[in-house]
């Protein structure tokens, strides 16, 4: 009987904060679709005008997001490569350091990135004349590839090493071990840290502040900018349209990959 | 189907010596069990020969020739591994394919390879599931027909039945034992269980500390061990020290805490009267007998074990060591019962005491 109660008691909790989690994302899709100048909820009318005004509004929020892209996209593709080189040779081998070794891999994610976009604009000034995409680039290269290291070791850990030589055993040069053992076993891993290493990059907001040129705006503080100025049903739309895309990611990796790697 | 010669094999790691200075000749064909208790040496004498760890001294041939340069996945060495290292993301059949895409041979080709091992073997029909979907014993088909495909010139197999429980163990040591004799190649098999090595191996070597204790016909380990070490390895049961007195005809008394056992000459041979020995006797062949005789000790009962078919008794008070006969009987037997405790001096093996 008790057991019941507490049962339902966990239940109603876990509804409460599901709600508490959704219910502002469905008010700003909701309220998107106003006519009004100003975000009301429930919405007076039903009007597309603020989602034209995405792509009609001097901010270019279009162009932000093909610079947002183009960084995630790219930091993302060179920090698989680096991530899981990484996490294969920290797994692989038995050595001393090796959990120091790892921590200083996962580092970037335990450092402020107010800290590490500071320290980078130093350097940046020092140097000097380099290009706003580059100096994102390098930013957003450093702070996602934890990611990326950790998601693969999770996979790495519990990875059978004999798989190799089972495929050593019937003919498999080492190469061919790896790219046909090795890398299709631990890729749940990897893609689940490429995932979320892009959203990361994708609304990484106090490095790119700090780090972006006018020449070269992402798309988060394309946004930032908008709302110092204006509050109008834009963001609504845009938030919206993000929200679309994040989902669309989610459900192609739970349909290859599965969102069980996640909650590993 | 190659013969196989390890000759002088050492593997040491820093200060352990793993494996020391084996020696060993299969034949075409043969099948041979690496018997021993965990960290005897065994799998690291597996891995060399597979070439996943390289002899410190010492040289694997294979028809004759040395092996040392050759990389492993050359080797062409079928492997059967402990935990089956099936290939997860792979169907049955891609598992089984995998070693014969490698070897670049044509798709019907393969078609036609994969679904003969897969008859052997009796999987027939399961070829597009995952390993995942199979159970234990399928697993264990699947990684024996993936390991034979190819066709190795050697099969290793490591522990291939310890997974398993006792009845599919059984069907799969029938199983191993006919898929190796019909494909006639030559198999070394690494088992800590004994009953596992004599029942499939044509030879057994019983290894221990990485040295070879005693090489014999499954027979020969089982009845007649090399020394006690091996003895108890093999499941001897009771074992009584005693000091051998001088022959008698046939045999030779051997005084153990003030009682005699008769031993069979043959069996003590090159041993100086007055040495102390250890006598050692399997449970099943301890009897209770009703009249006393040779070798019958007075004792007991202190533990009774039903195991089903046998009951295993354990009786002190015959000599200072517990004698542990299995009987068979359908009387059941007491705590605390005195019995008459029959030793067969034939069944005795003599070790003195080093």
């Amino acid at each position: 009987m008790r057991e019941k109660r507490v049962n339902i008691f966990c239940t109603i909790v876990a509804i409460l904060v599901m709600l508490f989690l959704i219910a502002p994302l469905v008010v700003i899709v909701i309220a998107s679709f106003t006519p009004t100048a100003v975000v009301v909820f429930p919405p007076k009318g039903f009007s597309l005008k603020w989602y034209e005004n995405i792509f009609s509004s001097s901010t270019h929020f279009m162009e932000g997001l093909a610079n947002s892209l183009k960084i995630g996209l790219l930091a993302t593709a060179l920090d698989i490569l680096l991530g899981v080189t990484a996490a294969l040779s920290v797994c692989r081998h038995d050595f001393k350091g090796k959990n120091v070794l790892l921590n200083y891999f996962t580092s970037p994610m335990y450092v402020p990135s107010v800290a590490f976009a500071f320290v980078l604009l130093q350097v940046y000034s020092q140097i000097g004349g380099i290009p706003g995409a580059v100096r994102i680039f390098i930013g957003h290269f450093i702070i996602i590839l934890p990611y990326i290291v950790r998601n693969t070791v999770s996979v790495l850990h519990v990875f059978n090493w004999t798989l190799e030589d089972a495929a050593t055993s019937l003919g498999a040069n080492p190469v061919q071990v790896f790219f046909k053992i090795t890398i299709p076993v631990a890729k749940p891993g990897i893609l689940a840290g490429a995932l979320l290493a892009f959203l990361y990059s994708f609304d990484e907001v106090a490095l790119s502040s700090l780090l972006s040129t006018p020449k070269f705006i992402t798309l988060p503080i394309r946004i930032m900018n908008y709302m110092e100025l204006t509050f109008d049903p834009t963001l609504a739309a845009i938030s919206t349209f993000l929200i679309a895309g994040s989902l669309v990611l989610i459900l192609l990796m739970d349909k290859f990959v599965g969102l069980d790697m996640f909650v590993k | 189907m190659a013969t196989l010669e390890l000759i002088g094999l050492t593997k040491r790691f820093g200060n352990f010596t793993a494996v020391d200075n084996m020696n060993l000749k299969a034949a075409d064909g043969e099948m041979i069990a690496l018997l021993g208790g965990s960290g005897c040496g065994k799998t690291t004498t597996l891995r060399m020969i597979a070439g996943f760890a390289e002899p410190t001294e010492g040289s694997i041939l294979v028809d004759g020739a040395d092996v040392a340069k050759i990389p492993p996945y050359k080797r062409n060495i079928g492997i059967f591994f402990q935990n089956y290292a099936l290939f997860p993301h792979m169907t049955v059949f891609e598992n089984v394919a995998f070693g014969l895409k490698l070897q670049k041979l044509k798709k019907p080709e393969i078609a036609q390879r994969v679904a003969e091992i897969l008859a052997l073997v009796k999987l027939t029909g399961l070829d597009k599931r995952y390993p995942r979907e199979l159970s234990g014993g399928q697993q264990q088909r699947v990684a024996l027909a993936r390991a034979l495909v190819t066709r190795p010139h050697i099969l290793l197999l490591d522990e291939p039945l310890s997974n398993l429980d006792a009845k599919l163990r059984i069907e799969m040591q029938v199983e191993i034992k006919r898929i190796q004799k019909e494909l006639g190649i030559t198999t070394i098999i690494v088992t800590h269980d004994h009953e596992e090595a004599v029942s499939l191996a044509d030879r057994v070597i019983v290894m221990h500390e990485g040295k070879i204790q005693q090489i014999g016909s499954p027979n020969e380990i089982f009845e007649r061990p090399c020394s006690a070490f091996v003895a108890d390895f093999m499941g001897f049961s009771t074992f009584i020290q005693g000091t051998i007195g001088p022959q008698e005809g046939e045999k030779r008394p051997v005084s153990c805490s003030g009682k005699l056992l008769y031993v069979p000459s043959a069996a003590a041979e090159g041993i100086e009267a007055g040495s102390p020995v250890t006598l050692a006797v399997r449970s099943e062949n301890i009897q209770l007998v009703a009249e006393e005789g040779e070798n019958t000790l007075p004792g007991t009962i202190s533990a009774v074990t039903y195991k089903g078919t046998t009951t295993r008794l354990e009786v002190t008070g015959c000599v200072a060591e517990t004698v542990c006969p299995a009987v068979n009987e359908y009387t059941q037997r007491q705590l605390g019962e005195t019995v008459l405790v029959h030793i067969p001096a034939q069944r005795i093996c003599v070790y003195k005491n080093v």
